[in-house]
C-alpha cells in the first residue's frame, strides 16, 4: 500500500514538474532548454490585444489584471505547447525575434478602460494609429495602433504600456513583457549566441521579475479607475515570470494557470553554461540571489558589457546576487560543476560490475544508473570526465560526514533522500517524493525575504530554483 | 502582561518533553576529525588531522537582543558552543543566540566541519521549528549541505547536522537560516562569513603558483617584509587588494512590530514587514562604537514610543522594568568600530542581509574602492583586467556582499562616519542620530 502511494506521488511530481521523461536519451542529442514564447507572423508582426482578466493565486485570492494576448492563438509559439494559446496573459507574450528584422507589433485594445500603448525599451519605434498618448501613440477600445521598429541589436529587452491618465498603472496592472533579438548566426541546435561568438550557452531561461499591489487591483476590478495613486503603494505580492511559489515550478501553458503560461523552473547538467534573461518589469528594485554558483554578467539593457567593441563580455563581473532596477535587463551565464566539494557527488563507485562505456552514467545493458570507477579527462584536458563532466579529482571521494537519522531532520517536498546527485534515498511515507531524479534544487529567489511571500503568505512570492539534474535527464 | 521567568531546569525539561514527540534518539552529536569527545576542539591527547582541518559548533536557539533606545527585542539566533561538551550543550546553548550570530572567519583550501545543535525556543515552546545553515555564495553547492529546507534537510530540536565545506574561494559571505527564511533572518538567524586567500601565505603567485615578486607574504601568516600589509582579500597576483586592516559590517535591520509580534505570539506580518531599527553588525548607533561585548540584555526600564504612537511600557517582556533577561548572558558582541593609523589600508568587508529594502552606505571624507563583489575579485572572466570601482557610496541590496578598500594615504587624523544616505535611516525607531551609522578613526 505504501510502495504504492509513494509511485503515485513520484508520478504526479514527475508530470508536475515538467520533467516528464518518457525515454532516457544521451545528452548530446538534447538541444538545450530555449525560452518560451512567440515569434512574429511572417517574420514581421506581431498581432497583440489588450484585455482584463482575473488569475488565481496559491493563497486563494482572484486578482483582476490587464493583460497583453496573442490574437494569432500561438499560431508562431516558439514550441508546440504553446500553439493554440490565446489568452489574455501575465507577463505578456515574451516575443522573440531575430537581429536585423524590422518588426509591427499591431496592439488592439479590446476591452482595458484606459488607452492602451506600448514602449519598447532601447528601441526607437513609430507608431501609426490611435489616438496621440503621453509618450507614444495609444488604443482606445476597439482601436489599433502600430508600433514598427527595427531590432538593429540582439540582446534582451522589456515593453510595456505607458499612457492614459495613469502612466504608472499599467505595467502595475500586466501589461508587461519580455522581447528577445537573437543575433545574426543563432540556431537553436547548432549555434547557441545570446550576443556574438564569446557568449555561448547550453541553456537560456527567462528572469522576469515584478510585483502586485493588490489594493489597486481591487480598485481597478471595483472600477473606482480614480481611485489610484502612486503615493501610497505597497507591494505585497511577488512574481517571477508572473507566477508565485509553488506554481512557478509547475511546467509552462499548464492548464492550471491559464492566464499565466511561463513557469520559472531552471534545469542544467553539471558544466552547462546557463544563460539567464534577467528582466525587471516592476516598479521596485529587487535583490535576486542565485545558490549554487556565482554568474558572470555579460550584457545590461541588451548591450554587451565590453571594451572591445562588442567582441567579449570583458567588463562583465561575478556575483551571486543581482541587484535587478525596475525596467532594466541583466544577461548573466551561470556554470555548476561540482568542482572541489571534496567528495563524489555521484556518491560510492558502483562495485556491481555495472559497464558504462559511453560514459553516460547508465549502464550499457540495463540502462539503469552506473557510477562505475572511470574518470576519463583527454580532451579537453580540464580536470573533468570529457563526456558527462564528472570532476575527476573527487571521483570516489567519500562524503565526509554522516547525515542524521530521518528522525532528527525535517525533510523538504523537494529532497530526494540522499545527498548524492540522480541518487534518491528511503524517505518515510509521505514525505518528499518531488524529486524523482535526485537533482540537485538550488534555489533562486529574492533575498530580500519579505518578498518569498504571497500578499502575507509564508512560503510565497519570488522564490524559483535551478535543478542540476544528472547527464542522462535531457533538458529541452 | 505576561511574565517570562526562564529557569533552566524547566526549560531543559521542556526541550527534552517536546523533544521525544517526534525526534526519537535525538541527540547532539558533533562530527570533528580527531575530535573524541564531541566538543569540536582538539583537546590534549587528540589529534587534529591537518592544519586546514576546522571544526565548529553553533548552536541555533533563541534570546533577547537590546536595541540602542533600550527596547529589548526576542530573537533566533545562533551561538558558538565550541568546546563544549556534546552533554553540556544544550543547557549551555538554551538562550544563548547571539545577534549576530557568530562571525566565522575561515582560510582558504580549509576543510570546514560546522556542526549545528538546534536547541529549541524555549521562550516559544509552542514553536518546534528546525534550522539550517545557508553558507551564502558558497561555490558548486551542493544541495544537501546548502541549508534550504524546502529542497533539502533541516535540523529538529535536540540533535545535531554536521555541515561540510571544502572551502576554495576566497571573499566575503554571509551565513544565515533559510527555514522559514522571512521569519527566521527578521528575528535575527544571520551573520558575517569570510575567508581569506591563499595569497596571505604566498605572496603574489602566478598561474602556476610560482612567486612573481608582486607582492610579499602577509604579516598576518607571518611575512616580514617591511612593506607587507596584514593580509590580502582575494588572490589578486598584483597587491592591488591589500589590507592593513579589516572590518565586517553587515548591514540589516529590525522590525520592532515583527519581533513583538513573535514574543507576545501574534500573527506575523509578512506583507508590513518594514525594519525600523537599522542596523550595523546587530547594533544601531551609538552601540556600534561601543568596543566589545555589550552588556546582558534587560527588559526596558521606561516606556518606549513606537513609530505609530504605540506605547512599551516598561519592562515590556517580564513586566518588570530592569529585570534581565537571558540568563545574564550577553548576547551582542560584535562591536563595528575600525581604527587606523593615516597612511594604511582598511579592508570593509560589507554584506547586506535587510529583508525589505536596500541600503546606501557612504563614509563621507574617505574614498572607497570596490574591489569584490559576490565573494569574488572584481576582475574580468579572461583574468586580465580589474575592474574596480572607485566610489563614494555603496548601494546593494539584501544577500549582496563588497569588498571594499578605504586608503587613508593623505587623509587628516580625526574621526569620520559611516553611514547609510538614506539619512531617515540614522535612527533607532523614534530615537534620532543613531541606526545605521558607526565610525572609523584615522589615529
Amino acid at each position: 500500500m505504501i510502495k504504492i502511494r509513494q509511485k503515485t506521488v513520484r508520478l504526479l511530481s514527475m508530470l508536475l514538474l515538467g520533467m516528464a521523461m518518457t525515454t532516457i536519451v544521451s545528452q548530446s542529442m538534447a538541444a538545450g532548454h530555449d525560452i518560451r514564447g512567440i515569434k512574429p507572423q511572417g517574420g514581421t508582426t506581431f498581432n497583440l490585444y489588450a484585455f482584463p482578466f482575473n488569475m488565481n493565486l496559491p493563497d486563494g485570492s482572484s486578482m483582476h489584471m490587464w493583460g497583453f494576448g496573442d490574437m494569432n492563438g500561438g499560431a508562431n509559439a516558439s514550441h508546440p505547447e504553446g500553439n493554440g494559446y490565446s489568452l489574455p496573459q501575465y507577463p505578456a507574450p515574451t516575443l522573440i525575434v531575430d537581429e536585423g528584422d524590422t518588426i509591427t507589433i499591431n496592439v488592439t485594445n479590446f476591452g482595458v478602460p484606459e488607452p492602451v500603448s506600448m514602449v519598447i525599451a532601447g528601441h526607437k519605434a513609430n507608431a501609426v494609429g490611435g489616438t496621440p498618448g503621453l509618450v507614444t501613440r495609444q488604443a482606445g477600445l476597439n482601436e489599433t495602433v502600430a508600433y514598427t521598429f527595427t531590432a538593429n541589436q540582439p540582446g534582451t529587452y522589456l515593453y510595456h504600456s505607458m499612457g492614459g491618465i495613469n502612466p504608472g498603472l499599467h505595467s502595475e496592472m500586466g501589461l508587461v513583457g519580455a522581447l528577445i533579438v537573437r543575433p545574426t548566426g543563432f540556431d537553436s541546435a547548432g549555434n547557441r549566441i545570446a550576443y556574438g561568438a564569446t557568449t555561448e550557452y547550453e541553456q537560456e531561461f527567462l528572469y522576469l521579475l515584478s510585483e502586485m499591489d493588490p489594493d489597486i487591483h481591487v480598485q481597478m476590478e471595483r472600477g473606482h479607475y480614480s481611485h489610484f495613486t502612486n503615493s501610497d503603494r505597497h507591494a505585497a505580492i511577488w512574481f517571477v515570470n508572473g507566477r508565485v511559489f509553488p506554481d512557478l515550478f509547475q511546467g509552462d501553458y499548464n492548464p492550471l494557470f491559464p492566464h499565466q503560461p511561463y513557469q520559472s523552473l531552471s534545469l542544467s547538467h553539471a558544466g552547462d553554461r546557463v544563460l539567464v534573461r534577467a528582466v525587471n518589469t516592476g516598479h521596485d528594485s529587487h535583490p535576486f540571489h542565485f545558490h549554487g554558483e556565482n554568474l558572470r554578467f555579460i550584457a545590461r539593457d541588451g548591450r554587451l558589457l565590453s571594451s572591445d567593441g562588442g567582441v567579449t563580455p570583458d567588463l562583465g563581473r561575478s556575483d551571486n546576487t543581482l541587484n535587478s532596477a525596475p525596467k532594466q535587463t541583466v544577461d548573466m551565464i551561470w556554470t555548476w560543476t561540482g568542482k572541489d566539494l571534496n567528495w563524489d557527488i555521484y556518491g560510492p563507485v558502483a562495485t556491481n560490475g555495472c559497464t558504462d562505456s559511453d560514459h553516460n552514467m547508465l549502464d550499457d545493458a540495463t540502462g539503469a544508473a552506473c557510477h562505475d570507477n572511470i574518470c576519463i579527462d583527454v580532451n579537453p584536458v580540464d580536470g573533468f570526465d570529457d563526456v558527462n563532466h564528472e570532476y575527476c579529482a573527487d571521483h570516489g571521494k567519500a562524503i565526509p560526514v554522516s547525515l542524521p537519522g530521518v528522525q532528527d531532520l525535517t525533510l523538504g517536498g523537494w529532497w530526494s533522500g540522499s545527498p548524492f546527485l540522480g541518487d534518491t534515498g528511503d524517505l518515510p511515507p509521505g514525505e518528499g517524493g518531488l524529486n524523482p531524479f535526485g537533482g540537485y534544487f538550488l534555489v533562486w529567489h529574492s533575498h530580500a525575504e519579505k518578498e518569498l511571500t504571497t500578499w502575507d503568505i509564508f512560503p510565497g512570492g519570488s522564490l524559483s530554483t535551478m535543478v542540476v539534474v544528472p547527464p542522462y535527464v535531457p533538458i529541452q | 502582561m505576561k511574565i517570562f521567568k526562564i529557569k533552566l531546569l524547566p526549560a531543559a525539561l521542556l526541550l527534552a518533553l517536546s523533544g521525544g514527540v517526534g525526534t526519537v534518539n535525538a541527540a547532539v552529536f558533533v562530527q570533528c576529525p580527531g575530535d573524541d569527545n564531541g566538543n569540536a576542539i582538539w583537546d590534549e591527547g587528540e589529534v587534529q588531522p591537518a592544519a586546514n582541518t576546522k571544526c565548529m559548533h553553533l548552536i541555533a536557539g533563541d534570546s533577547f537582543a537590546v536595541m540602542s533606545d533600550d527596547n529589548p527585542l526576542y530573537i533566533f539566533g545562533y551561538g558558538d558552543q565550541t568546546g563544549t561538551l556534546a552533554s553540556e550543550v544544550i543547557k549551555e546553548g538554551i538562550l544563548d543566540a547571539e545577534w549576530p550570530g557568530p562571525t566565522v572567519e575561515l582560510e582558504q583550501n580549509d576543510e570546514f566541519y560546522l556542526s549545528l545543535t538546534n536547541v529549541g525556543t524555549v521562550i516559544r515552546p509552542d514553536l518546534f521549528d528546525p534550522h539550517t545553515i545557508h553558507f551564502h555564495g558558497f561555490p558548486n553547492a551542493s544541495a544537501v549541505f546548502d541549508g534550504v529546507p524546502e529542497v533539502s534537510i533541516s535540523i529538529n530540536m535536540g540533535a545535531t547536522l554536521t555541515y561540510y565545506y571544502n572551502v576554495v574561494e576566497p571573499g566575503t559571505y554571509i551565513y544565515h537560516c533559510h527555514v522559514e527564511a522571512t521569519e527566521h533572518m527578521e528575528m535575527g538567524m544571520l551573520a558575517n562569513l569570510y575567508v581569506h586567500p591563499l595569497q596571505d601565505v604566498t605572496g603574489c603567485v602566478d598561474a602556476l603558483g610560482v612567486p612573481n615578486g608582486n607582492c610579499s607574504v602577509a604579516t598576518r601568516k607571518g611575512g616580514t617584509d617591511p612593506g607587507a600589509p596584514t593580509g590580502y582579500t582575494y588572490n589578486d597576483g598584483d597587491g592591488t587588494t591589500a589590507w592593513d586592516v579589516e572590518q565586517p559590517l553587515q548591514v540589516s535591520a529590525f522590525d520592532s512590530e515583527f519581533h513583538d509580534a513573535s514574543l507576545f505570539v501574534q500573527p506575523l506580518p509578512f506583507a508590513a514587514l518594514k525594519g525600523d531599527y537599522p542596523q550595523i553588525n546587530g547594533r544601531g548607533y551609538p552601540d556600534t562604537i561601543n568596543p566589545g561585548i555589550m552588556p546582558p540584555p534587560a527588559d526596558n526600564w521606561a516606556s518606549i514610543v513606537g513609530a505609530d504612537g504605540e506605547i512599551h511600557p516598561a519592562g515590556k517582556v517580564t513586566g518588570n522594568p530592569g529585570e534581565t533577561l537571558n540568563n545574564d548572558t550577553p548576547t551582542q558582541l560584535l562591536d563595528s568600530n575600525a581604527t587606523v593609523t593615516a597612511g594604511q589600508t582598511l579592508l570593509l568587508r560589507l554584506s547586506n542581509v535587510g529583508l525589505d529594502r536596500f541600503y546606501t552606505l557612504t563614509a563621507p571624507g574617505l574614498t572607497m574602492k570596490i574591489v569584490g563583489t559576490g565573494a569574488r575579485h572584481m576582475r574580468n572572466a579572461a583574468g586580465d583586467k580589474n575592474l574596480y570601482r572607485e566610489v563614494a557610496s555603496v548601494n546593494f541590496g539584501g544577500g549582496e556582499t563588497h569588498d571594499v578598500l578605504v586608503d587613508t594615504t593623505g587623509v587628516a587624523p580625526g574621526t569620520y562616519f559611516l553611514h547609510a544616505t538614506e539619512l531617515h535611516q540614522m535612527s533607532n525607531l523614534t530615537q534620532l542620530d543613531g541606526g545605521m551609522m558607526t565610525e572609523i578613526v584615522v589615529q
